[in-house]
């Protein structure tokens, strides 16, 4: 029975056109962080980068700017499509994305603090790069607190009651950034406004290291609950039966979630639809087994950011569209054909 | 408990990385290559303008709309919103930054990238515009320009601001600078907005002083505190065809200013930018509420 949950290896129950879906979708990973450090507003050739025939702001522009953009946004998208997916195997429930157990909304909540209160109480100039992303975190932190306590260790029987706990959590911190939005200057709310469209810009290696590390840690970790996910599918009961222990399995996925949450949404601001849509399309493309969609969710994810990313920056260039406005026009679109599709069917 | 170690490490590795930036000095050093200027900031685009140093001008930000010319450069986007790759992309040998400029992100890395980059700082009053237009002035190296710019166009409107605001028998007027109306909702200066500077530049008191930032107000707030004058964008004007339809606007009725047609209009941008331009409209609003004090 235990051999049947904690199989060794992950790509037992992977068919073999999976297996090949999954080979493109990584190849058209490597394909899009090609594509995306090779292209921008600045001309910058790889080759000469190779050659060392770069400038030195050339150089600057392509390994201390565009590189780590290109990075962050593969991790985003591949912690956000990954916790969508889990979250939609956890509550068996299409529609669950990671905005659900209210994490993004305590991170917004966090960044909104310190965007329109931060300015007063916080020198000028003073750890400005940080101190967001800071605050981002320990707000989604204290959202996981709060969950912790109110399911009492995430141990309540239904899942139901994880999901409204969540929506409760999302309606307190949809009022914290009301108020917040109501006492701001104009220009805070411009920097509010932005915020909450998402972006890639401005971030360096200093920013982006330990969220490399960490995010890296996480995603593997989570990728071996996937045949619990599978047999949890089965409902709770029999999943329980099968030996799954599903009070560990909810408290591993939420917070591996929460915590990939968090800093994607600190790092990069609101970034929507794509935790929700990837899980949809790699389970169109390949089946719903979770050893595949997990693995899939994390190529795709990765992918789609980098190339919405990419778009974001020479769209309008040398200005910048929020990366979280081309998602969401991507995401939604392509959200209601699925819906319309599973009704004709 | 893994849990709880990853958290520490993470928090760990965090701080590790935090180091203090470099506060923001007001540099006016003459830069050693102004030839390729990006400008993220109208007030600042507007004064290389003035200084007819427009040519050097390669790219500009969205706010940058004055005088109409500009809007056909490339632009970067808006202020706060920048991006470095775009910035860097036109090739600048300096870039010139409203001080509301961002993100920080974006403001570090240019930093790293050794880049010539001047953060102006604003500051609302006639001294605070001229400072600021020596010191672009300083730092392309047209001083000799600026002084005869500002001697021939701004010190003459200066000096008849001052005439009338030092007449021994000033009260100083009770103003309220409307930034819009829309539907029923007004949206007016409170204290530390660039309208609240802008009031206090006229040498009058903002009614609204008491609250903080652009707020809505109700009819009744205003009613109250009835003020003597309003001061309006001029788009507000195109929106409601003219200056009797607004004082004939239901949600103004009972409000003295709307009454006996008090009405100052201006361009917002030259009310608000704090550029050559506000002097100008300073001079507008000054001439209309004390002209009758002489």
């Amino acid at each position: 029975m235990n051999e049947f949950i904690n199989t060794p290896s992950t790509f037992k129950f992977i068919s073999s056109r999976q297996f090949i879906i999954l080979g493109i979708l990584s190849f058209f990973f490597l394909f899009a962080i090609f594509i995306s450090i090779s292209i921008g507003s600045f001309k910058i050739s790889i080759i000469d980068y190779f050659l060392g025939n770069l400038s030195q702001i050339q150089n600057k522009v392509l390994l201390n700017i565009r590189t780590p953009r290109v990075i962050l946004a593969g991790l985003v998208g591949a912690s956000l499509s990954l916790s969508g997916a889990c979250l939609q195997g956890l509550f068996r429930n299409p529609l669950a994305d990671p905005g659900l157990i209210g994490v993004s909304s305590g991170a917004a909540l966090g960044a909104a603090l310190t965007i329109v209160i931060g300015s007063e109480i916080i020198p000028n100039f003073m750890l400005a790069t940080y101190i967001l992303p800071l605050a981002a975190i320990t707000g989604a932190a204290f959202v996981i607190l709060m969950l912790f306590i109110f399911t009492k260790g995430f141990g309540v029987q239904s899942t139901i009651y994880m999901l409204l706990v969540g929506i409760a959590v999302n309606a307190f911190a949809g009022v914290g950034i009301g108020i917040l939005t109501y006492i701001s200057s104009e220009s805070e709310l411009r920097s509010l406004t932005f915020w909450t469209m998402g972006s890639f810009g401005g971030i360096t290696w200093s920013l982006i290291f330990p969220a490399i590390i960490i995010t890296t840690v996480v995603l593997f970790w989570t990728l071996r609950i996937s045949r619990k996910l599978d047999l949890l599918q089965l409902g709770e009961l029999e999943a329980h039966r099968l030996g799954v222990n599903i009070k560990k399995l909810r408290f591993n996925i939420i917070i591996s979630s929460a915590i990939m949450v968090g800093i994607s949404v600190s790092l990069s601001g609101m970034i929507g639809f794509v935790g929700l849509v990837v899980p949809h399309l790699v389970r169109l493309l390949g089946g719903v087994n979770h050893n595949y969609t997990l693995i899939g969710s994390i190529f795709a994810g990765a992918s789609l950011m980098i190339f919405a990313d990419l778009l974001s920056r020479i769209l309008i260039e040398p200005a910048e569209l929020p990366v979280g406005l081309i998602t969401s026009a991507l995401g939604s679109p392509f959200f209601l054909w699925l819906i319309f599709k599973m009704r004709t069917e | 408990m893994n849990q709880a170690l990853l958290n520490i490490a993470f928090f760990v590795l965090f701080f590790h990385f935090l180091k203090g930036e470099d506060k923001v000095f007001l540099n006016c050093e003459t830069t050693q290559n102004s030839s390729r200027i990006v400008v993220a900031g109208g007030s600042i685009t507007e004064i290389i303008y003035f200084l007819n140093s427009e040519e050097k001008i390669v790219a500009l930000d969205v706010t940058s709309n004055y005088p109409e010319k500009a809007k056909e450069l490339p632009s970067i986007g808006y202020v706060r919103n920048l991006s470095a790759e775009g910035i860097l992309s036109m090739n600048p040998s300096i870039v010139f930054g409203e001080d509301d400029m961002g993100p920080p992100g974006v403001i570090k890395q240019l930093r790293d990238i050794n880049i010539d980059l001047r953060i102006i700082p604003e500051e609302k009053t006639i001294d605070g515009i001229l400072d600021k237009i020596y010191c672009i002035a300083s730092i392309i190296d047209k001083v000799p320009n600026a002084e005869s710019k500002i001697n021939s166009t701004l010190i003459p409107d200066i000096l008849s601001i001052e005439k009338r605001l030092s007449t021994s028998t000033l009260i100083p007027k009770r103003v309220m600078f409307i930034f819009s109306i829309k539907g029923n909702k007004i949206i007016v200066a409170g204290s530390g907005t660039s309208g609240d500077g802008f009031i206090k530049m006229t040498g009058s008191e903002n009614i609204f002083s008491t609250i903080e930032g652009w707020k809505s107000v109700s009819q009744e707030a205003i009613i109250k505190e009835n003020p003597d004058y309003v001061i309006m964008s001029k788009r507000d004007l195109h929106n409601s065809k003219t200056i009797k339809s607004i004082s004939e606007n239901p949600i103004f009725k009972n409000i003295r200013a709307f009454e006996e047609q008090n009405i100052i209009f201006d361009d917002a941008m030259a009310m608000l930018g704090f550029g050559p331009r506000t002097i100008k409209s300073v001079l507008n609003a000054v001439n209309i509420m004390y002209l009758k004090n002489e």
